[in-house]
């Protein structure tokens, strides 16, 4: 596995704003580090995010981030 | 994408304009907020508001933080930013809100080591690097962002960082929606839900809605067809008589939100007692401050913030606008003095900012075709 790159910049994903809550991305765990865990959204990058909120997650499980945290484990009956 | 391009068939949206136009009353107007900024962004890029009935129309909420925020709270985090051997980090949004003489952005010219950052954990990488320097996380946004910001408090103090802080304006929802549901200048027939905040708070804190106001409220997902089937969700609660919190976003949104993320914020932070918001005055209890546990971290008592209250420039209408009082074209500096590239208001600043979201949608020409 490659190492994660830098996050993008914030104004980076379709031209939205971070702080208006708006960005949630959808994300594929790949790999668990710990209380992170490395995440691609599409074929896009990799990325390191926090799963502390929503742990266990475990490879393959798909999650809802938001600036670097993921916030919801999609998929789980509520 | 799954969960995206799903959403964003052209066809199922016009399937769905086409029901809300069957099941709305042609002798009626309905007035609909959308409370989020993200929602705001997202009707102008799809062009939703195109598809609606003429008598649906859509009022812009004050649900975008870099919008609400008071000039002399942006002012008091330029002045931590230029403290000598601060690396002051943000989002990249802040950089361009216009304070009383500056913005960030042009403190970052003038020498002030201004850092974008994406999370607030890359702020306290960037501590750890910097042992020798005073790191500043200039945290904003309303209930889905600040669990980021506390779970990143909660690791500095695990890790016993000392030259990590932050200047914490995060905001909360609720109390913002009473101020403007007591407004008497707001008439409003319902709501569009803020999906994300929801994802942290759950639904049940806008029961008050239809319990005490009257109006439904349905929390939204954030693509084309989310905001079609939620308003027409909306309008068919209105038909039928009905008055309810329904969840349109029930891929996403848990009814009880995320507890450990409610948990991890009430440990890290505690209501102010009163905040000021741009466009809406001192509102109780409606952003959060940190906690006696976590003061330690908090710049307002490290740094010396000068907490100066500034007026808005007076040609400014972004109080109107964030209540929805008038329409973005309806300001008297929209597109002129006030443009993307040069913005008075903190609504032209934030793609999610109502003049902002119409301005690079092309709604400026539209709208001068209109008058």
């Amino acid at each position: 596995m490659s190492a994660p790159s830098d996050r993008p910049e914030c104004e980076a994903a379709e031209g939205h704003c971070i702080t208006c809550a708006d960005e949630g991305i959808v994300m594929r765990v790949l790999e668990l580090d710990g209380d992170s865990a490395l995440c691609a959204a599409g074929e896009g990058a990799v990325t390191s995010v926090a799963v502390d909120l929503v742990a266990p997650v475990a490879r393959g499980d798909e999650l809802l981030v938001h600036a670097g945290v993921a916030l919801v484990r999609l998929g789980v009956p509520s | 994408m799954r969960y995206v391009d799903e959403f964003r068939d052209g066809r199922l949206g016009q399937a769905v304009a086409g029901e809300i136009l069957t099941t709305v009353d042609p002798a009626r107007h309905y007035k609909v907020m959308e409370i989020c900024g993200g929602h705001t962004h997202s009707i102008y890029k799809y062009g939703i508001d195109d598809l609606l009935p003429a008598n649906v129309e859509l009022v812009h909420g004050p649900g975008c933080p870099v919008c609400v925020i008071p000039m002399g709270r942006v002012d008091d985090g330029i002045a931590v930013a230029r403290t000598d051997g601060v690396i002051f980090a943000c989002f990249g949004d802040m950089l361009r809100v216009p304070g009383s003489e500056r913005t960030l952005l042009d403190a970052k010219a003038q020498g002030a080591d201004v850092r974008m950052v994406y999370s607030p954990l890359d702020a306290l990488r960037i501590a750890r690097e910097n042992p020798d320097r005073e790191v500043v996380f200039f945290a904003i946004g309303f209930e889905t962002t600040a669990p980021s910001t506390a779970l990143t408090l909660k690791r500095a103090k695990a890790e016993r960082l000392t030259n990590f802080s932050c200047f914490c304006n995060h905001v909360t929802i609720v109390e913002p929606l009473e101020a403007l549901l007591g407004s008497p200048e707001v008439t409003l027939d319902g709501f569009v839900g803020p999906g994300h905040v929801c994802t942290v708070i759950g639904t049940r804190p806008f029961e008050f809605i239809p319990a005490r106001h009257g109006r439904p409220v349905v929390i939204s997902g954030f693509e084309p067809l989310d905001i079609l089937q939620s308003i027409l969700m909306l309008v068919a609660q209105l038909r039928d008589g009905r008055c309810e919190v329904e969840n349109q976003y029930t891929r996403v949104v848990p009814r009880d939100g995320n507890a450990r993320a409610l948990e991890v914020m009430a440990e890290v932070f505690e209501p102010r007692p009163v905040f000021e918001w741009r466009g809406l005055g001192f509102i109780p209890h409606s952003a959060l401050a940190l906690s006696d546990a976590y003061r330690e971290f908090d710049a307002e008592a490290r740094f010396d913030v000068p907490g100066v209250r500034v007026s808005d420039p007076t040609e400014c209408q972004c109080g109107d606008v964030l209540k929805g009082a008038i329409k973005p074209w309806e300001c008297r500096v929209f597109g002129t003095a006030c443009t993307p590239e040069h913005a008075i208001g903190t609504c032209m600043v934030s793609p999610e900012g109502a003049c902002a979201a119409y301005y690079n949608y092309g709604r400026l020409a539209r709208a001068r075709e209109i008058v």
